[in-house]
C-alpha cells in the first residue's frame, strides 16, 4: 500500500551498491589466491570503518547545519593525541586494557568537548555566511594541526600498544589477518548501528531528521534548534576523535594523520550523497573495499600502492558525473 | 473577553525591506479572529512576527500578559503558541507519528492527545505510519494543523489552511478548526473570505503592512464597501 | 665584441620587446593610463637589462632607447592628459606602487650598499618579490574564480603545480626551446581548465569544489609516487637547466622585472574581463545563477570563459615559479598551493582588483620579515618562522569572522558609509 518513489530510488541505489561489491568481489577472486581475496576483503571492510567514523559526523552535520566540516580531519588526529597522552598519563602498573579503554573514551570526550567549543566560537557567528564557513573550518584544520606540531613536534608519537588479546593474528582461508583490525570493524559496526538507532529510534533523532529539512520549523515548534546543533555537532567529532585512536595502534600519531583520511571521508559523503547517513555509511564500505582492491592490485602489478587513493578518487568522479547528487543523494 | 494576545503597533523588517509598518491586533481568548487582506499584505509575515521568526524592531507584543519581544521562537512557542506556516512545513522523512511526536513538549503529550486528534481528523489513523512526504495536500492540512494540538496550547497561529484544498475538504477543515476554540484562541490567515467569514468571530485588515481596520464579523458583512476596498481582488 | 654576447644579447632584446609589447599592446587595445604603466613595466625590464648586461651592448641601447621613445611618444602624444588626470586621480596610487615596484631594487641596493646586479643584500630581496609576485598572480588567479565568479575551488593548486611541472619536463625530457615550453605549459593550463570546466562546470556549489579537490590530488598523489620517478622524481621533484637570460641565479634583476610585468599583466587582464560586458554577466551568474539563465544567459558558457582565464593565470603563474626555482616538486601541486591564495584574496579583500594583490604582498613579506623573529609572550619564546602555519591559520579564521571582506573591502564599505552619511 506505500509505492513510493522515494523507497524505490533508495531501494535502486542499495541494489546498485550491491552489485557493485559483487563486482568488487568478482574482480577479487579473478585476479588473486583466495588467501589474498579473504585479506583484501576484510582490509577493505576495517579502512570502510575508519572512514565511516570521521564521515559519520561530516554528513550529518553537514545535513543539519549545512556545514561541511573540513576541520574534522583534524579531531581524527586530536583523538590519537588526547589518546595518546591519557594513556601516558596513568600511573604506571594499570592494566594495559584499562589503559586502552581510558584511551578510547578519553579521546572521544575530548574530541566531543573541542567539537562543542567550535560549533559555539567559530560557527554560530557565521551561520549568515555559508561560504565562509566552510573556509573557516579549512583555516581551522590547519590551526590544528600547526598546534600539535608545535607542542609535540613534526615526528609523531610511536604507536602505543593495544591490549594483548587484541595484539594477534589469525588466518583466514589461508591468509594472515591482525585480529586488532577485526577489533576495529567491530568498533566501526557498532557505531554505525548505534547512530543508525539513535537517529531511528529516539527523540534526539527525530529531531536530526526533521531539522536536516527545516530547522526553522522545528524551532517553532519549542525545540531549542541551537542547542541540537552544537550536540550533534559535538557527537559527530566526538565520533571522529575515537575513530583517530582507534587507529592509534597501528597509525601512531602525527600532524596531518586526519588530512589523509579527510580526504576519503569527503569522497565518501560525496558519493553517499552528502546529507544521507545510510549513504555515508554504504559509501564508506564502498570506498573502503574499492581502495583495498585497487590496492592489492596496484602492489601486485605495479609494485606501488598508487592506484589505492587514485582509484576512489575516480569512483567519486564517476559518481558525481552519473549522479551529480551521489548514490542515495536528494534531488 | 480578555485577549490572549496583544499585538501593539509592530515594524518588522526582512533584510533591508520594510515590511510591516504598524500592524496592531488583539486576539480575545477562546475565538477566532481572522486576519484579511490581498496578497502580499503581510499577514504571514504579521504570524512570523508573533512566533519570532521575524522578530519586529520596533513595537509590542503581549501573550498572557508576558511581553515576546526579544524571545527566541523556540522560547516563544514553549509559552503555549502553536503554528501551521502556509506551506506546512511537514517533515517529509517523518512518519505522521514522528511529525506529532516531534512537538511534544513534555513526555506522554501525544498519549494524552492522540484519541482527539483522531478525532477531528481519523483520516490520520490510518496514514499514522506513512512518511509524512506522501501524504495528499489535505492531508498535510489536517497533520499540520494536528501538530499544533501535541502539546497544551492556548493559541493557535494558521496561515492559510484552506490553499490549495478542494471545496469538501475545505468543509471539514472548518469544522475541525471551530471546535478548536473550546481549548484555544485562534489567530486565522485566510485568503478565502468565504471560508473566513462563515469561521471568524472578529476580523483585522492589513494593507501594505498596516492594519487598517478591525472590528466583529457581522460588522465586517455588513459592510460592503469596506469588503469592495480592502479584500476584493481587483 | 664575441658572437656569443651578441646572439645573447639579441635574444634579450627579443624577451624584452615582448615584456614590453604584450602588456603594452594589451594597453593599446584598452587605452588607459593604468595600461600604459603595465608598459612602463615591460620598459624598465628592458632598462634592467641593459644595465647589467656590463658594458651594454650598442645595440641593447639602441633597442632600449627605441622603446623608451616609442612609450615616451606615447605618453606624450596621445595620453598626456589622461595621464596627468590619472596620477592626481583614483589610479595614482596604482601609478605611485608600480614605480615604488620597478624602483625598488635599486633603492634596496642604495640602502643596503650592495649592487642590484649581482650576490648580495639587493639580490637577496629581488628573489623575494619574485616569490611575492608570483603568489599574487596566483591570488589574482584564484579571486577571479572565488570573488568575481563565485565558484569555491578547493584544487587551485592543479593548475600551479602542473605549469611548474610541464614547463620543466617539456624543456628537460622532451628538449623543446623555452619559449616552446611555456607555451606548451600554458597550453596545457587551457587544456586542464577545459576538462574541469566540461567535466566539473555541470555540477554545482559544494560538490564542484570538492571535486577540484579531487582533480588536483590525483595530480598530487601522481607526482610524488615511485611509478613515475624517473621522469617527475617522486617525493623529490626534479630540477631543470633553463636559458641562460632566465636564470634566476644569473640574471635576477632581469626576472623580477619579468614577474613584475607578468603580474600587472594578470592584473590588467582580470580586470579588463571583469569590467567587459562577460565580466558583468559572470557577476551576475555569482548573485544568482538561475536568474541570469532565464535572462538567456548560457551561464555554463561564461563559467567556462572564467575557469579558463583563471587556468591560465595561474598556471602561468606556476611556469615562473619552475622557472625561478629551476625545478618542481610535489608540494607545489598540494594543499597549500590551494590554501595560500584563498588566504590571500580573504585578508586583501575578494572580488576586488587589488586585494588579492595586497593579500600576496602582506602575507608574504610579513612572512619573510618575521622568519627568523622570535616572540616571547608570558615566558613562552615562539619562533615566529617555525610557527608560520599556524600564524596562518590563525589569522585565516580571524579575517573570516571579523573581516569576511578583507582589507580592501572593509576600506571601501567604511568609505561608502562615509560618503552616504555626507548629504
Ligand atoms: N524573505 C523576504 N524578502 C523580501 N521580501 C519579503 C520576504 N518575505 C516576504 N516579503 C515581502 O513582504 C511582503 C509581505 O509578505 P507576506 O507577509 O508573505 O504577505 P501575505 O502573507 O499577506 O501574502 C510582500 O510584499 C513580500 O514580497
Ligand atoms: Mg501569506
Amino acid at each position: 500500500m506505500r509505492p513510493t518513489l522515494r523507497v524505490n530510488v533508495f531501494r535502486q541505489s542499495l541494489i546498485v551498491s550491491g552489485l557493485f561489491v559483487l563486482g568488487l568481489l568478482v574482480v577479487n577472486l579473478a585476479v588473486f589466491k583466495p588467501s589474498t581475496v579473504a585479506v583484501v576483503m576484510l582490509s577493505g571492510l576495517y579502512q570502510g570503518m575508519l572512514f565511516f567514523l570521521i564521515a559519520a559526523g561530516m554528513s550529518i552535520v553537514f545535513g543539519l547545519l549545512d556545514v561541511l566540516n573540513l576541520a574534522q580531519g583534524a579531531f581524527f588526529m586530536l583523538g590519537a593525541y588526547a589518546g595518546f597522552a591519557i594513556y601516558g598519563a596513568l600511573p604506571a602498573g594499570t592494566p594495559i586494557e584499562a589503559r586502552f579503554l581510558a584511551a578510547l573514551l578519553g579521546a572521544a570526550v575530548t574530541g566531543g568537548l573541542a567539537g562543542a567549543l567550535m560549533e559555539v566560537g567559530l560557527l554560530r557567528p557565521l551561520y549568515a555566511r555559508p561560504v565562509y564557513q566552510i573556509v573557516m573550518t579549512l583555516g581551522l584544520s590547519t590551526a590544528l594541526n600547526e598546534m600539535v606540531r608545535a607542542i609535540y613536534g613534526p615526528a609523531g608519537l610511536v604507536p602505543i600498544e593495544e591490549p594483548p588479546a587484541l595484539a594477534t593474528t589469525f588466518t583466514v582461508l589461508g591468509g594472515q589477518f591482525e585480529t586488532y583490525r577485526v577489533f576495529i570493524i567491530v568498533v566501526g559496526a557498532a557505531l554505525m548501528l548505534g547512530i543508525s538507532l539513535l537517529l531511528q529510534r529516539t527523540r534526539l533523532g527525530i529531531i536530526i531528521r526533521a531539522g536536516v529539512q527545516d530547522s526553522e520549523m522545528v524551532q517553532a515548534l519549542g525545540i531549542n534548534v541551537r542547542r541540537i546543533f552544537t550536540l550533534v555537532f559535538a557527537l559527530g567529532t566526538a565520533v571522529a576523535a575515537l575513530g583517530g585512536m582507534t587507529a592509534a595502534p597501528f597509525l601512531g600519531a602525527y600532524p596531518g594523520m586526519g588530512t589523509d583520511f579527510l580526504l576519503v571521508a569527503i569522497i565518501v559523503i560525496v558519493i553517499g550523497g552528502m546529507s544521507s547517513y545510510e549513504g555515508t555509511a554504504v559509501a564508506s564500505l564502498l570506498v573502503g573495499l574499492t581502495r583495498a582492491t585497487a590496492e592489492q592490485i596496484s602492489l601486485q602489478y605495479f609494485n606501488t600502492p598508487i592506484l589505492a587513493s587514485v582509484s576512489i578518487l575516480l569512483f567519486m568522479v564517476a559518481v558525481l558525473l552519473v549522479r551529480p547528487t551521489g548514490l542515495f543523494g536528494r534531488e | 473577553m480578555s485577549a490572549v494576545l496583544t499585538v501593539q503597533d509592530i515594524h518588522t523588517f526582512i533584510g533591508q525591506f520594510h515590511i510591516l509598518e504598524g500592524v496592531t491586533v488583539e486576539v480575545p481568548d477562546h475565538s477566532i479572529t481572522a486576519l484579511l487582506g490581498r496578497n502580499g499584505a503581510g499577514k504571514t509575515t504579521t504570524l512570523r512576527s508573533i512566533m519570532g521568526l521575524n522578530p519586529p524592531a520596533r513595537g509590542q507584543i503581549q501573550y498572557r500578559g508576558q511581553a515576546l519581544n526579544g524571545r527566541k521562537p523556540y522560547d516563544i512557542a514553549q509559552l503555549g503558541l502553536g503554528y501551521v506556516p502556509d506551506y506546512r512545513a511537514i517533515f517529509r522523512q517523518l512518519t505522521v507519528e514522528e511529525n506529532l511526536k516531534i512537538a511534544e513538549r513534555r513526555p506522554g503529550d501525544l498519549d494524552r492527545k492522540r484519541q482527539f486528534i483522531f478525532e477531528i481528523f481519523p483520516d490520520l489513523e490510518k496514514l499514522y505510519q506513512w512518511p509524512g512526504g506522501q501524504l495528499s495536500g489535505g492531508q498535510q492540512q489536517m497533520l499540520a494543523i494536528a501538530r499544533a494540538l501535541v502539546p497544551d496550547n492556548s493559541l493557535l497561529l494558521i496561515d492559510e489552511p484552506s490553499e490549495g484544498l478542494a471545496p469538501v475538504i475545505i468543509e471539514g477543515m472548518m469544522a475541525a478548526i471551530r471546535r478548536l476554540t473550546a481549548q484555544a484562541a485562534v489567530l486565522l490567515v485566510e485568503q478565502n473570505f468565504r471560508v473566513a467569514s462563515q469561521l471568524a468571530d472578529r476580523y483585522v485588515i492589513i494593507e501594505d503592512g498596516r492594519s487598517v481596520h478591525s472590528g466583529t464579523m457581522p460588522d465586517l458583512l455588513a459592510s460592503p464597501a469596506l469588503i469592495q476596498k480592502y479584500l476584493s481582488a481587483a | 665584441m664575441t658572437k656569443a654576447s651578441r646572439s645573447a644579447g639579441l635574444i634579450w632584446l627579443g624577451l624584452l620587446a615582448a615584456a614590453l609589447l604584450i602588456p603594452y599592446g594589451f594597453a593599446a587595445l584598452t587605452g588607459t593610463p593604468a595600461q600604459d604603466a603595465a608598459g612602463l613595466a615591460g620598459w624598465a625590464s628592458a632598462a634592467a637589462a641593459a644595465y647589467c648586461a656590463k658594458g651594454p651592448t650598442p645595440l641593447v641601447w639602441l633597442q632600449a632607447g627605441l622603446l623608451a621613445g616609442l612609450a615616451a611618444a606615447s605618453l606624450a602624444g596621445r595620453r598626456l592628459g589622461a595621464w596627468a588626470e590619472a596620477v592626481a586621480g583614483a589610479r595614482g596610487g596604482y601609478l605611485t606602487g608600480l614605480a615604488a615596484l620597478a624602483a625598488l631594487p635599486f633603492l634596496i641596493a642604495a640602502v643596503t650598499n650592495s649592487s642590484a646586479c649581482t650576490r648580495g643584500q639587493a639580490f637577496f630581496w629581488q628573489a623575494i618579490f619574485v616569490d611575492v609576485f608570483i603568489m599574487a598572480i596566483l591570488a589574482i588567479s584564484y579571486n577571479l574564480m572565488f570573488g568575481f565568479v563565485g565558484v569555491v575551488s578547493f584544487g587551485h593548486a592543479a593548475f600551479f603545480g602542473l605549469g611548474a611541472y610541464s614547463v620543466g619536463l617539456l624543456m628537460e625530457h622532451l628538449g623543446w626551446p623555452w619559449w616552446g615550453a611555456v607555451l606548451g605549459a600554458l597550453a596545457i593550463s587551457v587544456a586542464i581548465a577545459l576538462i574541469k570546466g566540461f567535466v566539473g562546470l555541470r555540477i554545482r556549489g559544494l560538490y564542484f569544489a570538492l571535486f577540484t579537490l579531487a582533480f588536483a590530488q590525483v595530480f598530487f598523489l601522481l607526482a610524488g609516487n615511485r611509478l613515475l620517478v624517473n621522469v617527475t622524481g617522486a617525493e623529490d621533484g626534479f630540477t631543470f637547466a633553463v636559458p641562460d637570460f632566465l636564470n634566476m641565479t644569473k640574471n635576477r634583476l632581469f626576472f623580477y622585472y619579468l614577474g613584475l610585468a607578468a603580474m600587472v599583466l594578470a592584473f590588467l587582464v582580470v580586470r579588463q574581463l571583469m569590467r567587459s560586458p562577460t565580466g558583468r554577466v559572470l557577476v551576475a551568474v555569482r548573485d544568482n545563477e538561475n536568474r541570469a539563465q532565464m535572462l538567456g544567459y548560457n551561464t555554463f558558457y561564461f563559467k567556462l570563459i572564467a575557469i579558463v582565464i583563471a587556468g591560465v593565470l595561474a598556471g602561468g603563474a606556476g611556469v615562473l615559479r619552475g622557472l625561478s626555482l629551476k625545478g618542481a616538486s610535489p608540494e607545489v601541486l598540494g594543499l597549500d598551493f590551494t590554501m595560500t591564495p584563498l588566504i590571500m584574496t580573504l585578508v586583501g579583500g575578494q572580488a576586488t582588483f587589488v586585494g588579492p594583490v595586497l593579500g600576496a604582498f602582506g602575507l608574504h613579506l610579513l612572512e619573510d620579515f618575521l622568519r627568523d623573529t622570535v616572540v616571547t609572550v608570558a615566558g613562552v619564546s615562539i619562533n615566529v618562522g617555525e610557527r608560520w602555519a599556524l600564524i596562518l591559520g590563525v589569522i585565516f579564521i580571524l579575517i573570516v569572522i571579523v573581516f569576511p571582506y578583507g582589507i580592501v573591502g572593509t576600506v571601501q564599505n567604511e568609505w561608502r558609509k562615509r560618503r552616504a552619511r555626507r548629504p
